[in-house]
């Protein structure tokens, strides 16, 4: 009875922890866009969200610059931005910016080590749009990504 | 009396160099560079060697205004120094509205997406070298002018380059004759990673005007028609580009000359990317302004890519030319970018 007893404990703490331990890891995955107070719509769709963090879409509707704000390609959340939003790795999205920079078409984006950092170049720069994992910094936008404040 | 004037003076000079290196710093400019170093075997001979020393440099100069500079260094036996730095882009842009802009100075020609694409950056090319329409000076590859230029417009991400230049002749201050060098070139990419593209070129060539490969012996009127097919993804990679030359000579008269390439890669993982390119050269007979001969030529290598910015390539070449006949080329690359 006592063995039978523990083993349902032990059974349910392995859920328990199993479930724990995915909601932990699609909560790492979850990206959050945000953008500047001026200049960056609160909504867009996911091919204009990759348009512009690809660099294709220059300026915004008010005519001020499209700054881009990513995280390192080496940190979790790089990685994880590379791979959802541009279907790359951190080595191939390194060597995407790269090209076009060197091919006059693009300026490269701002790279960051810490969220607060990229959290802060995107309240201070107008124009500027940028990935994190969550936010609850009131000087910026959280941009909509089809209905979605994650993604 | 003296003295303090000095001061003053000096005073003045330490706040002007402050404000200026403040200006400098607001200034968001970033240098970059790539360099190669190649190893290969010719004629049963063992030799190392490096390529170029590219520098690059980019300027945001304000929200309108950007610059773009690029600097070779290679070796050069005319030179007396034994290397000769050669200007290959300078470029004033001016980024007017949206993804339009206009662009002054000395451009790689956006005939071929070979030469758009990829300029003097080693660790871009797919390859150890350039196609062969590249050395066959098929390609003119700069030209110094203005280009209107439009980017990625559209759902088809349509981009358009209209360039008026100097053409083949001039030198980089001035022009060597009246007439102006016409580029447009125009692609889409309606999937990811998929690029297709046209290009034309007419230049009008001065009797007497230096070019790559000679020195023209009479008028020519040269058009250029070029396609291009690209596609880099996950798992393939495909390039294949094709010119049509129209050289109208004022004695000679129009002789036709095509070159064309096709690289194609298979990506077995993130690093590894073998590969096979094929170019063919062929001139009408008679053909004046290239003087060349045809010629066909197999790649086959291998392609390391450590990182994106460290790229090693290892790879055989095959030529058959018409006249000089059968020779092969073994050579192996290290390209970097820092």
């Amino acid at each position: 009875m006592i063995s039978m007893r523990h083993k349902i404990i032990c059974f349910g703490l392995s859920l328990l922890t199993g479930v724990l331990i995915s909601s932990s890891v699609m909560a790492q995955n979850n990206l959050t866009i945000i953008g500047s107070l001026e200049s960056v719509p609160v909504e867009l769709d996911m091919s204009q969200l990759q348009a512009v963090l690809k660099g294709e879409q220059m300026r915004w509707q008010d005519g001020t610059k499209v700054k881009i704000a990513l995280m390192k390609t080496n940190t979790p959340i790089g990685t994880v931005t590379s791979e959802k939003i541009y279907d790359m790795s951190g080595n191939e999205l390194n060597k995407y910016f790269l090209a076009l920079v060197f091919q006059g078409k693009v300026k490269a984006p701002a790279f960051f080590n810490s969220e607060s950092e990229l959290e802060a170049y995107v309240s201070q720069t107008p124009g500027a749009i940028g990935v994190v994992q969550s936010t609850s910094n009131d000087q910026i936008n959280v941009v909509v990504i089809d209905g979605k404040k994650q993604i | 009396m003296k003295q303090q004037k000095n001061r003053l003076l000096y005073l003045f000079f330490i706040a002007g160099w402050l404000a200026l290196s403040h200006q400098t710093l607001a200034q968001d400019t970033q240098i970059r560079g790539f360099a190669n170093v190649d190893i290969n075997i010719k004629n049963d001979q063992l030799n190392f060697g490096f390529g170029e020393w590219d520098l690059f440099i980019t300027s945001d100069l304000n929200d309108k205004f950007s610059f773009l500079g690029e600097t070779t260094f290679k070796y050069s036996p005319s030179a007396a120094t034994e290397f000769g730095v050669t200007v290959e882009r300078l470029i004033v842009n001016f980024n007017y509205k949206g993804n339009h802009s206009i662009l002054v100075g000395k451009h790689h020609t956006p005939v071929t997406f070979w030469n758009d694409t990829y300029h003097h950056g080693r660790v871009f090319f797919p390859t150890v070298g350039k196609p062969l329409l590249f050395g066959a000076g098929i390609v003119p590859i700069h030209t110094t002018g203005i280009a209107f230029q439009g980017l990625t417009l559209g759902k088809l991400k349509w981009t358009y380059n209209l360039m008026i230049g100097n053409g083949i002749g001039s030198h980089e201050i001035s022009d060597n004759d009246k007439f102006k060098s016409v580029t447009a070139s125009t692609y889409i990419q309606p999937v990811n990673n998929l690029k297709v593209g046209a290009s034309y070129y007419n230049d009008v060539i001065s009797k007497g005007a230096e070019y790559k490969g000679g020195t023209a012996a009479e008028k020519f009127n040269q058009q250029l028609f070029t396609g291009s097919v690209s596609y880099f993804g996950n798992k393939f990679e495909v390039l294949a580009e094709g010119t049509f030359v129209n050289n109208n000579g004022d004695s000679t008269g129009v002789a036709r000359s095509y070159a064309t390439y096709v690289y194609t890669g298979v990506r077995l993982n993130e690093n590894w990317i073998p590969y096979v390119r094929v170019d063919y050269l062929t001139y009408e007979s008679g053909e004046a302004y290239f003087g060349n001969e045809d010629t066909f030529s197999f790649v086959g290598g291998i392609r390391y890519e450590i990182t994106y910015l460290i790229v090693v390539k290892m790879e055989y070449q095959q030529f058959d030319r018409e006249v000089s006949g059968h020779s092969k080329l073994v050579s192996a690359q290290i390209a970097i970018g820092f």
